[in-house]
């Protein structure tokens, strides 16, 4: 089997592609347009430069060439969405190419990384179709793999790696990712477009899996074609029957100089996948678990790095996964005291986390083993009875074992392995 | 040296002086179907108009074109604002082949016709710049060519047609027929008019990134080209003018220098390819919903729907659309719209080195100014033949300008001047040299004072 993907992500910038629209979301529909995104004969593209810098960092962090020298093209197809009838992207002058992806155990091609327009959204109601074009011209790069993906579990992992590292160069991987998947378990390749989001992108490729399989074991062939994915039942179906490839007609965006990428600043290169694996050895601690906490979430990540060298590390995880746990974000600012308790083997409760937030002083109580023993002992005294039901009901020192670990800050089951210490030596 | 600009600024105008100059105006265009609109509000200021390609906010601008009728653009073209803020008064939207495809301006509704004899074209595609210039006494034309669409209707006119070097007078603002090709330039009855808004225009748009902040030089040469090739397949009128007008220039002590350029021919292919590519994809976005024509039946399904709309343009468009659809398909692209970008590069280098050392000479046009019902029988292939002496500085982006030398029949005829990039002034130099010893005529004075 062999899957390729061609991924489409909206960068992060403030303003479109090519021009100085905002691209907040916004409820008002064709609230953020200008004759530029909508079309208007007479008005031109002006490249949106922080757009092609968000682009040059995501080819670097994967692995690709970038070109120096970049020019854009016009594909040319009639379809409602697209003001101008033709899209302006880039083919073999485009900002990257010829990288990879590396996953645990293999390396997927990727042929091109090319920036483009969005077209306008495209609203369908009963009886007509509406255009909402503050999508227009959002910028968007398209990552093209080669078809090196071979089984279902590749392709998640493909996915979630791509994602984590789009995620470190700011992308919103939230959003709703466009892919067109190409997938074949025979010689044609058929090709699923406009999967949206990554839930779908898995149940497309999972019924064409099944679906070619089948035809397979009966002795057929699956054809060559285009399919579209339903994400309500979860099935593809024939959209167009691929006797040759589309006529793009394309030709040089002449309204665009050749743009010079030589100069613009990359972000940092983080690369969460390396980074966990250079934790985890440095360490000697898991590998999934560090990846896990830092995917998407580069403040976890800042985090490690700010106490890497003060705390205990498998203290900084603890108290990572004590955040995550309880919805704190990493810049929440409580870390630092969780941090601080944890390293004391104070257990922090969701009552000692509201404390935190609210600025009280958690107070740690330190208090020797025989003092607590001596404690549990006068608990036990007051009531003598206690000792000879405890032989047969273990709940019965229940109040005690509550009261000595709220007491003393200690975990329930600690404080109920230091009853029965005491009572066993009685 | 006359320039109308300055003796304009000199005078008194009287009271009603726009509103006269409004109606005379309007009389006239109902003759010769100059102007596609006019601005009734006119008032203060040395008047220019607009080729209808062009856009002004809030008038309609059709670009001569069925399907953009009711299109009235929400911003002014770059060159429209550095006009008007120079106190320049706008006076109206001209008549033009549709989209700028022609050579004789009769690709339109109402093809304008030539002031000196109506029954002749007035030239292409800035057919109503070139006769606003010739009627109208105090005025300068915003214009724009991609082929030759100044210098062609300037010469059939007998005004001075200017074109600058691609880049530096931005586009933005204007309705495109081939990008990498158009450029805005100007007409006017002196050169030191063009010389005027040309310097009012240039430098760089941050609207549009092909725009350039260059320098334009002024750097003379005594020395000028002939290109041999060019000769062949001259009109024998035109030829003997010519031939009279190079005898001139020697008596006024420049040089005149015959050289060959072999591949000059391969100039109307390149360019047609390269124009109709880019125009076949600036004629997709017409598809009646947004702007211009409307298809209001929504029922329709898209295919259908902007089919519909696309009826609406002029059977040159449809020529244009299909043979620059063609050009850029898969299968031929390296055969024709590739290898037409290595001709340009290629003539654009070859050009340049004559250039360097000299300007070039030539008639604007093979032919004297033809009768409408002439060019009416011309086969498309033989219309784009005449386009020879104006295509390749057009292709290769020099400037270039088209001056009136000699009147034959009663009717004008112009010869073209190119300079290397950059050196704008050179051309416009020695038209100002030039118009000491020419006399031009013109049959209308309309707005003299």
């Amino acid at each position: 089997m062999k899957i390729g993907l061609e991924v489409h992500v909206a960068l992060p910038t403030k303003t479109k592609l090519f021009c100085s629209d905002s691209t907040s979301e916004t409820r008002e529909p064709n609230s953020q347009i200008c004759p530029i995104c909508v079309g208007f004969p007479g008005s031109r593209p002006v490249l949106n430069e922080e757009a092609v810098r968000v682009a040059k960092s995501i080819a670097i962090a994967l692995n690709c060439r970038v070109r120096e020298d970049i020019s854009f093209i016009r594909k040319v197809y009639f379809y409602p969405d697209l003001p101008k009838s033709f899209q302006i992207t880039q083919l073999s002058e485009s900002i990257g190419s010829d990288g990879f992806l590396e996953l645990e155990k293999k390396r997927v091609g990727i042929r091109r990384i090319q920036i483009e327009e969005d077209p306008a959204r495209i609203i369908r109601e009963e009886g007509y179709t509406l255009l909402d074009f503050n999508r227009s011209g959002i910028p968007l790069v398209e990552i093209v793999t080669e078809p090196d993906i071979t089984t279902e579990e590749e392709l998640r992992e493909m996915v979630f790696t791509l994602r984590t590292i789009l995620h470190y160069q700011g992308v919103d991987v939230n959003q709703e990712v466009k892919t067109d998947l190409n997938i074949s378990l025979a010689e044609e390749r058929v090709e699923i477009k406009n999967v949206t989001g990554i839930k779908n992108l898995i149940a497309a490729a999972q019924y064409e899996i099944t679906r070619q399989g089948a035809i397979i074991k009966k002795g057929g062939v699956p054809e060559k074609e285009t399919r579209s994915f339903d994400a309500a039942s979860g099935t593809t179906k024939t959209s167009r029957k691929k006797e040759s490839e589309e006529e793009y007609g394309f030709i040089y965006e002449p309204d665009l100089t050749v743009y010079d990428t030589k100069n613009l600043s990359e972000n940092a290169m983080r690369i969460p996948t390396k980074i966990a694996m250079g934790l985890a050895v440095k360490h000697k601690a898991n590998y999934s678990t560090i990846l896990e906490l830092i995917a998407f979430d580069t403040g976890a990540l800042n985090l490690i790095n700010e106490f890497e060298e003060e705390f205990d590390f498998k203290t900084i995880i603890a108290s990572l996964e004590i955040m995550k746990r309880f919805g704190e974000p990493a810049n929440s600012g409580v870390f630092k005291e969780i941090l601080g308790l944890t390293d004391q083997k104070i257990d922090i409760t969701r009552d000692v986390l509201k404390k935190i937030k609210a600025g009280d002083k958690v107070e740690i109580k330190k208090f020797s083993e025989p003092q607590i023993d001596e404690t549990i002992r006068e608990m036990l005294n007051s009531d003598k009875t206690i000792v000879e039901k405890y032989k047969k009901n273990k709940n019965v020192v229940n109040f005690i074992v509550g009261t000595i670990s709220k007491k003393y800050g200690i975990q329930p089951r600690d404080a109920a392995a230091r009853v029965e210490g005491v009572i066993n030596k009685l | 040296m006359k320039s109308y600009i300055s003796e304009f600024e000199s005078k008194d105008k009287p009271k009603d002086y726009y509103q006269k100059l409004l109606e005379e105006l309007k009389g006239k265009n109902r003759e010769l179907h100059v102007f596609n609109n006019l601005n009734e509000d006119l008032r203060d200021g040395f008047p220019f108009s607009v080729k209808d390609n062009i856009c002004v906010r809030g008038v309609e601008s059709t670009a001569s074109s069925k399907i953009l009728k009711t299109y009235k653009p929400p911003f002014n073209a770059t060159v429209v604002e550095r006009l008007q803020r120079q106190g320049f008064a706008f006076l109206g939207k001209t008549n033009m082949d549709e989209f700028g495809f022609g050579s004789f301006g009769i690709n339109c509704e109402t093809p304008a016709r030539n002031p000196f004899n109506v029954d002749y074209v007035a030239g292409g595609s800035s057919s109503g710049a070139a006769v606003a210039t010739s009627i109208l006494k105090y005025h300068v034309a915003v214009a724009e060519s991609t082929g030759g669409s100044i210098s062609a209707p300037a010469a059939f006119c007998g005004v001075v047609g200017f074109t600058p070097t691609y880049g530096v007078v931005s586009r933005n603002g204007l309705i495109d027929y081939a990008n990498s090709l158009d450029k805005i330039g100007f007409m006017a009855r002196s050169a030191a008019d063009i010389r005027k808004v040309l310097n009012m225009s240039v430098g760089r748009d941050e609207k549009d990134t092909t725009s350039l902040d260059a320098r334009l030089r002024d750097e003379p040469k005594i020395q000028f080209s002939v290109i041999n090739q060019l000769m062949n397949g001259l009109d024998d009128k035109v030829r003997s003018a010519f031939d009279k007008l190079l005898e001139k220039l020697k008596s006024m002590d420049y040089k005149i220098n015959y050289v060959d350029l072999k591949d000059i021919e391969a100039a109307i292919p390149a360019y047609y390819i390269i124009s109709t590519a880019e125009a076949s994809t600036n004629l997709a976005r017409y598809t009646g919903f947004k702007y211009g024509f409307k298809v209001g039946d929504f029922s329709k399904r898209y295919n259908d729907f902007f089919t519909e709309a696309r009826m609406q343009f002029g059977s040159e468009a449809k020529r244009r659309i299909i043979l620059g659809t063609f050009v850029r398909g898969a299968s031929v692209k390296n055969r024709y719209y590739v290898k037409a970008l290595k001709v340009r590069a290629m003539l654009g280098e070859k050009m340049r080195r004559i250039l360097r050392e000299s300007l070039i000479i030539s008639p604007t046009m093979s032919i004297t100014t033809p009768k409408i019902s002439e060019v009416e029988k011309l086969s498309p292939v033989q219309t784009y033949a005449l386009d020879m002496l104006t295509i390749p500085p057009n292709l290769c982006g020099f400037p270039h300008v088209s001056f009136p030398y000699e009147y034959i029949d009663d009717m004008p005829i112009g010869a073209q001047i190119v300079g290397d990039h950059f050196n704008d002034y050179a051309p416009i130099s020695f038209v100002e040299n030039w118009e000491g010893k020419f006399k031009y005529r013109f049959k209308y004075n309309i707005g003299a004072i």
